[in-house]
C-alpha cells in the first residue's frame, strides 16, 4: 500500500500539482475544490432548509433543478479532490480525518439522492405539507455537510498535514 | 497608520489566542468560516441562478424570504475573517491577494445596496413564476455570482499569491 502511495505521488501529474510554481497547479485546483463546496454544499442547504420550513412560501418542486448544479459540483469537487489526494497521497491517506471526511461525504451524497427520490419523486409535492421524513432527511444533509467540512477542514491541522505551503509549522 | 494599528493589534491577548495561544479556536474559526462561505454562496447562487433564467417556475418574491440566511453567512465569515487579521495581522496587510478579497467583498457589498435604493429589489419581489427579472436585475445577478466567486478566488490566493495561511 504505501509503496503504491508513493507512486502515485512520485507520479509526473501528482509531482505538478504538488510542486509546480504555476498558480494552475495547485492553487487553481484548491480553489475549484472551494467554488465546488459553495454550490454543491450551498445549494444542498438551500434545499434543507426550505424543507425545514424557511421561506415556506417557495414552491418545493422547480427547485429540483438545482440538483443539475449539485451534480456538477459534485464532480468538479470529485476530480479537483482527486488530483488533491494524488499530490500528498502518502499523507492524506494515512489521516483518519480524510477517512472521516470521506464518510461523511458517502454518506451526504447518499442522502441527496434519497431526497431526490422520496421528496422531490413524490407527484403531490407542494400540495401537503412536508412530510416529518422530507425534514429528518433535511436535518441530515445539514449534518452530514457540515461534518463534510469540518473534517476537510482539519485534515489541515490533525494527523499527517500536507497541502499549502506556508501552512505547515505556523499553528500548532 | 495601518502598520502601528497592526503592531498594536498583534500585541493583544486576543491576536495571543487566535494565533495559536489557543490552539483550536484556529481551526475552529476556519471551519466555521467555511460553512458561511455555503450558507453565503448557497442563497446567493439560488437567488442569482433563478433571476438568469433557471428554475423559473419559482416566484422571486419567496425566494427573497432565504436573504436571512445569506446575511447569517456572511456575518459569520466576517466575525472570524476578523478573527483569522486579528491573529496575525501582518500576513494579510502586505498580501495584495487580501487587498483583492477586500475589494471584491465591497464591490459584491455595493452591487447588493444598488440592488435595494435603485427599488429593484421591489421590482424583482414581485416577479411570479414563469416570469423574466428586468434586465438590469439579470446584470446584478450575474454580477454578483462573479463577485463571490471572486472573493472565493482571492481568500484562496491568500497563502499563493501572498504569503498568509
Amino acid at each position: 500500500m504505501t509503496a503504491f502511495l508513493t507512486w502515485v505521488e512520485n507520479s509526473a501529474f501528482a509531482t505538478w500539482v504538488r510542486e509546480s510554481s504555476s498558480l494552475w497547479a495547485y492553487p487553481a485546483i484548491l480553489f475549484l475544490h472551494t467554488v465546488g463546496l459553495g454550490f454543491l454544499v450551498g445549494l444542498n442547504a438551500a434545499i434543507a432548509l426550505r424543507l425545514l420550513g424557511f421561506a415556506e412560501r417557495i414552491p418545493l418542486a422547480p427547485m429540483v433543478k438545482f440538483y443539475r448544479v449539485m451534480w456538477i459540483a459534485f464532480w468538479i469537487n470529485a476530480l479537483s479532490g482527486t488530483a488533491l489526494l494524488a499530490a500528498d497521497a502518502t499523507t492524506k491517506m494515512t489521516n483518519p480525518v480524510f477517512f472521516i471526511k470521506l464518510g461523511f461525504i458517502t454518506l451526504a451524497v447518499a442522502n441527496m439522492v434519497m431526497i431526490r427520490r422520496r421528496v422531490f419523486g413524490n407527484p403531490s409535492l407542494d400540495l401537503s405539507p412536508v412530510t416529518g421524513g422530507a425534514k429528518a432527511l433535511a436535518v441530515l444533509s445539514l449534518v452530514f455537510w457540515t461534518g463534510a467540512i469540518t473534517a476537510g477542514r482539519l485534515m489541515a491541522y490533525f494527523g499527517p498535514v500536507s497541502g499549502a505551503p506556508g501552512l505547515k509549522n505556523k499553528i500548532p | 497608520m495601518i502598520q502601528t494599528f497592526s503592531t498594536w493589534l498583534h500585541s493583544t491577548r486576543l491576536s495571543w489566542a487566535v494565533a495559536g495561544g489557543i490552539p483550536w479556536i484556529w481551526p475552529l474559526c476556519e471551519t466555521l468560516h467555511f460553512i458561511g462561505l455555503a450558507l453565503l454562496m448557497g442563497v446567493v447562487s439560488v437567488l442569482d441562478l433563478r433571476m438568469l433564467g433557471m428554475a423559473k417556475e419559482l416566484p422571486l418574491g419567496p425566494l427573497q424570504r432565504l436573504m436571512p440566511f445569506a446575511i447569517l453567512g456572511f456575518t459569520i465569515n466576517l466575525i472570524t475573517g476578523a478573527l483569522f487579521f486579528t491573529g496575525d495581522p501582518t500576513q494579510y496587510i502586505h498580501n495584495a491577494a487580501f487587498g483583492f478579497k477586500l475589494l471584491f467583498i465591497g464591490l459584491a457589498g455595493v452591487n447588493v445596496i444598488l440592488f435595494y435604493v435603485t427599488g429593484l429589489y421591489r421590482r424583482v419581489d414581485s416577479v411570479g413564476a414563469g416570469h423574466d427579472v428586468p434586465a438590469a436585475a439579470k446584470v446584478a445577478a450575474a454580477a454578483s455570482l462573479a463577485l463571490w466567486i471572486g472573493v472565493m478566488y482571492w481568500g484562496r490566493m491568500l497563502p499563493f499569491i501572498g504569503n498568509a495561511f
